[in-house]
């Protein structure tokens, strides 16, 4: 690959707990992940995906290795560097959509630019075009009670994607959703990493997955086990 | 732009209005409880606050206006040899056993007035009218707060001390915190006080030429050394003493005080704990802020600002209903004062209250890495 990785990181550790009860959730982990491609990590319950997708995202401190974010060294950074490094570059999806439930789906895109200082007009086509690009124009208006699952997961992805982020983390984004809906969210992270040519980091367990990566880490016990790019049409 | 606070507010305002009624009900539980107990010490200091004296003199270190013991009749050519004196008159103050019409007891206080046209005593309560119903022998007032405690109307034949008095007159706002006040002349309330000496007073009042000159004057009135025959306060000096006095050394005074703190400890559990709570809920929301690289102190702001309103809306909810529930006592004569400072002080610090618990609320998020909440 001759593209340089924009996310990397080198002989990560992570521990929980003290003692007899000290859990190694990542062991010495190096990884490298390129842009423009939909990088899956999944592996079963409890293998470090999560803990690792935090790690890579500067959302959480590893007790030993370096990080390394669009060739900046996160780690040695202040909190409030950070803040305004994943405020710059970096959108995230979750399991549980974690939308303000008194917030219109327009409204929800539009908070994030808010506090990016995006100017008003600006911030509003920006909004438009995010819910446009997930299908969700016409259902700007609603707030989450009157959204379905794959709806509220695609208003996570639009407030996500109306920040133009070069990094997009996703946590089990397809968890709560049926195979439909969990097809068209991956569809559209698929989509993202393609078409804008941002790096995609989606965490799953979910196997229906698979077939839509450029390229699968396989995790167990806070190591890679395989790493592999899947050939299909 | 959007704000995120208000929306809140106005879209889940079922979710904020716990927060809401306890903020308001806090101040309100604070502020009753602050106008009942100021308008206790003001029925104590009644007598000194609606007469027109400028100086009252009484028996030595007397420490509340309730405390009277009398004092010698002759003292008063001392008090009016001086040039800014302007009259003097005497005030008497005993108390009563009162027998009402259907036998049963109750207790009073009786006050004796100057019955002279602009006589300085209980000038703003006892009508001219009124003061010269009081030159009829055996003749008292009423005030109305007590008239149905003693079961007396106007014409109603009372037993004070075993003496047969009529009521001509009912008196509006001498409240008393124990018993009731009778108003009497100097001569009736005289021979209603079966222990008193012909020669000795209660208090006597004082008017000068010259109001301002009243501290002057009340030193220059003092009698020095040991046994001194009286002591000279200014009105409100005396006032204020006999509250104090109420306020610190009586049981009452400190009761309401304890009550009232009370009160406000569970207004701040309550208020704190419903905020908290309202936060709490979006915890997860905000922290997918944090993710996105939203800075803890503009999600702060917006905390702050959602508690700002619940402040804001629970002081108005405060101030109404403590507005109504003040009109409603003086329906009922019960005295309660609400002065500007009360509001004002009450409505801060509740207010501060909210501000305090939405910072303290969002101590979860503070401390722990965004990355554990969104789990």
């Amino acid at each position: 690959m001759s593209v340089a990785p924009t996310l990397s990181a080198t002989a990560l550790h992570k521990s929980y707990g003290a003692g007899a009860a000290r859990i190694e959730v990542l062991r010495n982990l190096s990884v490298e992940i390129f842009p423009g491609e939909l990088t899956l990590c999944t592996g079963p319950s409890g293998s470090g995906k999560s803990t690792l997708l935090a790690a890579l995202s500067g959302l959480l401190t590893p007790d030993a290795g370096a990080v390394t974010l669009l060739g900046e060294d996160i780690l040695n950074r202040t909190e409030r560097d950070r803040d305004a490094f994943r405020l710059a570059h970096c959108g995230f999806i979750f399991q549980g959509f974690n939308l303000f439930p008194a917030l219109t789906a327009f409204e929800q895109v539009l908070l994030p630019l808010k506090f990016m200082a995006v100017p008003v007009a600006a911030a509003r086509e920006r909004a438009h075009e995010a819910l446009a690009a997930v299908g969700l124009a016409h259902r700007a208006h609603l707030r989450p009670t009157a959204l379905s699952g794959g709806e509220k997961q695609r208003t996570a992805i639009a407030r996500a994607l109306a920040k133009q982020p070069q990094l997009l983390f996703a946590d089990e984004p397809t968890s709560s959703l049926d195979g439909a809906n969990g097809r068209i969210v991956i569809d559209l992270l698929h989509r993202i990493a393609r078409e804008r040519g941002a790096t995609v980091l989606c965490v799953t367990h979910d196997p229906r997955l698979h077939d839509h990566a450029d390229r699968i880490i396989h995790l167990e016990d806070g190591r890679i086990l395989r790493d592999s790019r899947p050939t299909h049409s | 732009m959007i704000s995120l606070a208000r929306i809140t507010l106005i879209r889940e305002w079922r979710r904020f209005l716990p927060a809401i009624l306890a903020v308001g009900f806090a101040g309100l539980l604070v502020l009753v409880q602050l106008a009942l107990l100021l308008g206790i010490f003001r029925t104590i200091a009644v007598y000194i606050d609606t007469s027109r004296a400028d100086l009252w003199v009484g028996y030595p270190d007397t420490r509340s206006v309730d405390l009277a013991r009398p004092i010698s009749t002759r003292n008063e050519v001392f008090l009016r040899a001086h040039p800014t004196v302007a009259d003097v008159e005497a005030f008497d103050w005993s108390v009563g056993d009162v027998r009402r019409p259907d036998g049963s007891a109750a207790l009073a206080t009786v006050i004796g007035i100057d019955t002279r046209a602009g006589a300085l005593a209980l000038d703003r309560v006892v009508t001219p009218a009124q003061r010269r119903a009081l030159d009829e022998p055996d003749t008292i007032l009423v005030d109305m707060s007590s008239t149905a405690n003693l079961a007396a109307r106007l014409g109603t034949m009372l037993e004070v001390n075993g003496r047969r008095v009529k009521v001509v007159g009912l008196t509006r706002g001498l409240n008393a915190v124990g018993g009731a006040n009778l108003t009497a002349s100097l001569a009736t309330a005289r021979s209603l006080d079966t222990g008193a000496a012909p020669d000795q007073v209660g208090y006597f009042l004082v008017k000068l030429r010259d109001p301002n000159a009243a501290a002057r004057v009340r030193d220059e009135l003092a009698p020095r050394g040991v046994n001194r025959p009286y002591s000279v306060w200014t009105a409100s000096e005396f006032s204020e003493m006999s509250q104090r006095y109420w306020l610190l050394e009586s049981g009452l005074g400190l009761g309401f005080l304890f009550s009232g703190g009370i009160a406000l400890c569970i207004g701040i559990v309550i208020t704190s704990q419903t905020l908290k709570s309202v936060v709490q809920a979006s915890l997860r929301e905000y922290a997918t802020l944090r993710a996105l690289g939203i800075s803890l102190r503009s999600l702060r702001l917006v905390v702050l600002e959602q508690s700002a309103w619940v402040g804001v809306i629970g002081v108005v909810l405060t101030v109404l209903i403590t507005l109504g529930i003040v009109r409603l006592a003086a329906v009922f004569h019960i005295l309660v004062t609400a002065p500007g400072w009360a509001y004002a002080g009450t409505a801060g610090f509740i207010f501060t209250i909210a501000l305090a618990s939405g910072v303290l609320a969002l101590r979860a998020l503070a401390q722990s890495e965004p990355a554990t909440l969104l789990r």
